[in-house]
């Protein structure tokens, strides 16, 4: 049972969250050959090799550094609206951790909260554009939601992976309205969008990540 | 059909189409920081400074347009995809000669986001900057929503103005005046009869029937709204002049300028021939053609199809637009 989140469990986070970008890298790809210029696949492994490396590097055990230092990654990635917008997340998602080294379920809501409130400063796109917002909006709902009934941390992230995929499901029924997409207009219709099937797959690998490192120990106690 | 390009590896494209670039033109551009294309010989101190952003993969833009007389810096990003803002800041920093830079930045969604988050980081650090977004594409907005509308060949005609003001030393405000006056007054229209392979994933980045056209499409294949059968030279140069000069308001006796931007697969042939009737049209309706360029400034890989590009011009941009300038793909003596 993990009662907090750390720098431990970030990293355990962030692990699952590459391992979803590597295996799903090929169908987002797909996705955005459908309604881009099919190279978001691409630039999210790249996002996760860099990833990977600031993981190794950062061994500060200070939570606030290792979520700078993964915003920093991001902005740098020269990928398009995904290094920036991913970017800016975390770096909200790092201001309000402040000098914390725990986070409980409310918490742990409260800095997703943030991390979203930074990104829609850089970004006029509402929910229903066919957006990163699709998934991330109901996503950082649900972990809040699921914090306010007094679920523990891993529950909360689970609410908001579950809420993130759903949202993701849901572009296939919206029209871009926003970005690069957005000229295609109807043409994106039927097509789940990319930037929020990634969004889900970091929701989900957030989860699995934390279920793993738990299972693990669990192991190691037996 | 199975990608034919010579490359290597696909992810080490942009790093070594960018290499051979600064060894190709050694006397004019270096590769700084973490490859940052800038001039070989650094503008005067106390002069303002120019610097772009942009994906790759659209060669000769932007970073051909590096050199005396249009930009200083120019920070390439992956293929079709912009670059992150920590190198744009870099850029800012190398182009800042004392009398602060100005940023132009095409509008595409994600140049726009680095751009605005380059600005927000390089404010903290008490740098000098002023930004210009071109978004003269009349296809992707409508008239009274400027700011949906893309940035395409534009950029080019304001670098040179920018520039050419620059290297007259006049302050930052001027010199973002003279290319915002040109922005206002320029409007260009893309057509497209073929698709381009993205050169690291090696897929077409849109469709398009074998005996068809589609005015209005964008940089990166996005699609346009007016997909047609192919026309003859003459006949797409009718439309597309006709829907430029009217969006405009282009009246006689005004002086133009007039860009004809090949995609990548169409001929200087096929472009000339446009041009001729573009020619033609403007002396009927007694509109000045007061200056013209033909060629390849932005591409998208070996996508045929042009972009038309017009401006209203004055004595000021015109004297500016004649200034001299020395880039790997823009001479002017």
């Amino acid at each position: 049972m993990v009662s907090t989140i750390g720098f431990r469990e970030w990293t355990a986070m962030m692990m699952g969250a590459i391992a979803q970008v590597k295996s799903a890298h090929p169908f987002l790809s797909e996705l955005d050959c459908a309604c881009g210029d099919g190279d978001h696949g691409t630039t999210m492994l790249r996002a996760a090799t860099r990833l990977e490396k600031c993981l190794a590097q950062n061994q500060s055990e200070n939570m606030q550094s290792l979520l700078t230092d993964i915003a920093w990654a991001l902005l740098g990635l020269d990928g398009g609206a995904t290094g920036p917008l991913l970017g800016s997340f975390f770096l909200g998602v790092s201001e309000a951790v402040g000098l914390r080294n725990a986070l409980d379920a409310q918490s742990l809501a409260q800095v997703f909260e943030a991390g979203l409130a930074a990104l829609q400063k850089q970004s006029k796109a509402q929910e229903g554009d066919k957006t990163v917002f699709d998934a991330l909006v109901p996503a950082v709902k649900a972990m809040r939601q699921a914090a306010d009934r007094g679920l523990p941390p891993l529950d909360t992230l689970r609410a908001g992976a579950v809420a993130a995929q759903e949202g993701a499901a849901r572009t296939k029924d919206f029209v871009a309205r926003i970005g690069r997409a957005k000229y295609l207009g109807e043409k994106t219709l039927g097509i789940q969008d990319p930037g929020a099937t990634s969004v889900s797959l970091l929701f989900k690998g957030f989860n699995e990540g934390l279920e793993k490192m738990v299972q693990i120990d669990q192991e190691g106690q037996h | 059909m199975a990608m034919k390009k010579f490359i290597n590896g696909a992810e080490d494209i942009v790093h070594e189409l960018l290499e051979g670039y600064a060894l190709a033109y050694p006397q004019k551009v270096r590769l700084a920081h973490d490859y940052l294309v800038a001039r070989a010989v650094p503008k005067a101190l106390g002069k303002v400074g120019i610097v772009t952003l942009g994906g790759s993969g659209h060669e000769p833009g932007l970073s051909g347009f590096v050199g005396a007389g249009m930009l200083d810096v120019s920070v390439p990003g992956e293929i079709f995809a912009a670059p992150g803002a920590p190198r744009c800041v870099q850029a800012l920093k190398l182009a800042d000669r004392g009398a602060g830079v100005l940023f132009v930045v095409l509008n595409h969604a994600g140049d726009v986001l680095a751009a605005n988050l380059t600005l927000e980081m390089a404010r903290k650090q008490g740098l000098n900057v002023k930004e210009i977004l071109t978004h003269e594409d009349i296809s992707s907005g409508p008239r009274e929503k400027p700011w949906e509308r893309r940035g395409l060949v534009g950029f080019l005609p304001v670098y040179k103005v920018a520039g050419a003001a620059a290297e007259e030393g006049r302050s930052l405000g001027e010199v973002f005046a003279v290319a915002d006056r040109l922005e206002r007054n320029m409007r260009t229209l893309a057509v497209a009869v073929k698709t381009a392979t993205h050169p690291s994933t090696g897929q077409a980045i849109f469709t398009l029937g074998d005996a068809e056209m589609e005015i209005g499409m964008g940089q990166h294949g996005e699609a346009g709204t007016g997909r047609m059968n192919l026309k003859t030279a003459d006949e797409t140069a009718e439309i597309m002049l006709s829907a430029l000069l009217a969006n405009l308001e282009v009246k006689e006796g005004e002086d133009l300028l007039v860009i004809l931007n090949g995609a990548g697969a169409t001929t200087l042939m096929e472009l000339f021939i446009v041009f001729r009737r573009v020619s033609q049209i403007l002396k009927t309706r007694k509109i000045r053609l007061a200056r013209s360029l033909v060629g390849e400034f932005i591409t998208t890989q070996e996508q045929a199809g042009f972009q038309m590009f017009i401006a209203r011009m004055d004595d000021e941009l015109l004297r500016l637009w004649d200034a001299p300038c020395d880039t790997p793909y823009l001479v002017v003596r």
